[in-house]
């Protein structure tokens, strides 16, 4: 096989090479587009050669577009969500690990299937709930007959309503429960010395104090890995902000970013302003993934140094 | 004694096991009732084999485990339903479990920190357990950066730091190599004596429950089978299990018919005079056997083991099998068949069906030498 190393090499190369094209050219036909004026996009079509534009677009973005709003709305949805995602996720999975509880098994396989149930596939139940956040509670009432024996008593049945929808509330709820998050904290959990809790406890330790000194400085790495992982998916959502969000000012940047294509036909989009839109909304991912990659990598391996 | 002795020592609490049970639910009973008392500063050891349910009775001692039914108490004080910290015991656990983000120091000093103590003297007293244990200049490292012996020392100096009246072992050693073991065998030795409080140490390992034990509970599926000091643990086991548990080689044990004047193997030889009749089980001991000096019982070698201080040879008596234990510097023709006595005051008869030891069967000349081992 020794003698074939040097063609195997050349055709591992090619293929690289074709995988980078394939990456880098809608990237790079990103940039260029974002660097021309809307003039000089008319006459030629696809910016194939970089301009000087660049400024000029981000700056009409910036004036004359909601992204600025949209961007800031992005980065509170996408904030609360990490920081809701990784709470969440790390006191169910502390409890799961280190309670015995009765059915534990069955909750933890709860939790999981709805990684198999992501956002996209119940977004007409999610949109229901979130128009009125009490319509399940409504629906048992009616259901069970119990609104009818209300109704006996005080003379009148129990209907509450209210909606989230258009609130920062609304757009971050649903994303956040998910059983990645659980999923990563129990496995980590489950490589540290088992005995560690029952140590804490003879040290007279309870559960939240082991919890916040023990466990909480234990878990930092994955706690910052989860942080940047549903950071990005929260910057990124597109489905749920476009439904769950009607107003221009609740939107987020990624839904902002496809609204700026005219809806009137016949009319060609400004798409050098938009590419530099683009180009702006990245900016802040692109600085998440640059500051915390060793974190996304650490996390991801479940190893504690 | 030294400052650093008296200025760890505690005041070693009784502890007293009253009708104590632990059972999961109705079918699955870990451990029966158990009633045992334990001497205040008693270096106690618990033996048995794995799922006797020795650390589920350590955990019950400590807290961490619930007891179904039954009273434990401590230095006078009822403590079944308290939690572990008020209990005043600190254990010392198998993998160690030292907190890896914490150094040594900070490891040694956070059952203080919990409790309150000040910030000067948590320092002064891991200075002194640290210089006890040889730790002081490791305080400022990490628990990865120390080897096993190190790690258990300073799970150890965390345990005593609180100067507990209790101090439970589970299964402390058998994460150490051999060599390290011995040494940390030594040291807990040394340690106990100097700090004094009760300590409750459970292993499956009959070596350090030799050593280091003022007396050796044996549990066996949740019951005591014996619970007495290693020498009288050895010399006269009070069951079958006990004397296959204790010794190594472990003691042969061969299933006897008694006639009324003597019992025999199977096959007919007579290897004792005793006046019971019915089935029993004897038991000697592999060094206890006298070979080639004129006994009646014949045997052949099957295998030779040469360990250097003696050796260990494997032989088969009425579909038996019997290990001898010869000193070193006795030669045997492996070929020939070997006459074999049995002295009658290192034999122990059981019961047939039950195990148990049936106590002063030849006499008292038996227990006369067990005397002069006492």
């Amino acid at each position: 096989m020794v003698e074939n190393a040097r063609s195997i090499n050349i055709a591992a190369s090619i293929l690289l090479a074709i995988g980078i094209l394939y990456i880098v050219g809608p990237l790079y036909l990103t940039l260029s587009t974002a660097s021309q004026s809307y003039e000089y996009m008319l006459r030629n079509g696809l910016a194939w050669v970089p301009g000087t534009e660049l400024f000029a677009n981000m700056g009409k973005v910036i004036h004359d577009t909601r992204i600025p709003v949209q961007m800031l709305n992005s980065m509170i949805v996408a904030f609360s969500n990490a920081l809701a995602t990784c709470a969440l996720s790390f006191l169910s999975a502390y409890a799961i690990v280190y309670f015995r509880i009765r059915w534990a098994g069955v909750a933890f396989a709860l939790i999981l299937a709805t990684i198999m149930l992501p956002l996209d596939i119940r977004v007409i139940t999610t949109y229901q709930v979130a128009s009125n956040i009490f319509s399940p509670l409504n629906a048992v009432l009616d259901f069970t007959d119990l609104n009818s024996l209300i109704e006996m008593v005080f003379g009148s049945t129990v209907h509450l309503e209210l909606s989230v929808l258009d609130t920062r509330f609304g757009l971050v709820a649903p994303l956040v429960a998910h059983g990645t998050g659980t999923f990563l904290f129990r496995q980590f959990f489950l490589t540290l010395p088992k005995d560690l809790f029952k140590a804490a406890r003879m040290d007279g330790a309870g559960p939240i104090r082991f919890l916040i000194d023990i466990l909480l400085p234990l878990a930092r790495t994955s706690f910052a890995s989860l942080f940047v992982l549903t950071f990005l998916s929260g910057w990124t959502q597109y489905l749920w902000p476009l439904v769950g969000a009607s107003t221009p000012d609740m939107q987020t940047a990624v839904v902002g970013l496809a609204r700026l294509v005219p809806d009137a036909d016949g009319q060609v989009p400004d798409f050098p302003m938009i590419m530099a839109g683009a180009v702006l909304v990245s900016l802040v991912p692109l600085t998440m993934i640059a500051l915390l990659q060793r974190f996304l990598v650490q996390g991801l391996v479940l190893s504690e140094k | 004694m030294t400052a650093i002795d008296t200025a760890i020592r505690a005041a070693a609490a009784e502890i007293a096991l009253i009708g104590v049970t632990k059972s999961y639910d109705a079918k699955n009973t870990i451990i029966p009732p158990i009633d045992v008392t334990l001497r205040p500063g008693e270096f106690t050891v618990v033996l048995g084999p794995s799922g006797c349910g020795k650390s589920t009775l350590l955990q019950m001692i400590a807290g961490l485990e619930r007891v179904s039914a039954g009273r434990i108490v401590i230095g006078g004080r009822e403590v079944q339903d308290l939690e572990p910290k008020h209990r005043g015991c600190a254990m010392v656990f198998q993998n160690y479990a030292l907190y890896p983000h914490m150094t040594v120091a900070e490891n040694m000093a956070y059952s203080l920190k919990v409790s309150g103590v000040s910030k000067a003297e948590r320092a002064e007293r891991v200075g002194t357990v640290a210089k006890m244990l040889g730790l002081a200049d490791y305080l400022t490292r990490k628990p990865s950066q120390l080897s096993g012996g190190q790690r258990q020392r300073v799970a150890i100096g965390r345990a005593i730091i609180r100067e507990p009246g209790v101090l439970l072992f589970d299964e402390p050693l058998s994460n150490l190599d051999a060599q390290l073991r011995h040494d940390m065998r030594v040291e807990l030795a040394e340690l106990h004596r100097r700090i004094g409080a009760t300590s409750v140490f459970v292993t499956h390992d009959q070596v350090e429950a030799m050593t280091l034990a003022d007396r050796i509970l044996i549990l066996n599926k949740g019951h005591i089978e014996q619970f007495d000091t290693p020498k009288a643990i050895y010399h006269n086991p009070a069951s079958v299990f006990v004397a296959k548990f204790i010794g190594s080689p472990p003691m042969n044990i061969l299933q006897v018919e008694g006639d009324g004047s003597v019992l025999r193997l199977a096959d007919g030889q007579v290897v004792a005079n005793y006046s019971g009749i019915g089935k029993f089980q004897l038991g000697i001991r592999p060094e206890d056997i006298a070979v080639n000096e004129g006994g009646s019982i014949k045997t052949e070698i099957r295998y030779r083991e040469d360990l250097g201080s003696h050796e260990i040879l494997e032989t088969k008596i009425a579909e038996q099998n019997l290990r001898i234990a010869m000193p070193f510097g006795v030669e045997i023709d492996t070929t020939q068949t070997l006459s074999l006595s049995f002295p009658q005051a290192r034999l122990h008869l059981f019961d047939g069906e039950t195990g148990r030891a049936i106590a002063n069967a030849f006499g008292d000349a038996h227990s006369a030498s067990v005397k002069e081992y006492q």
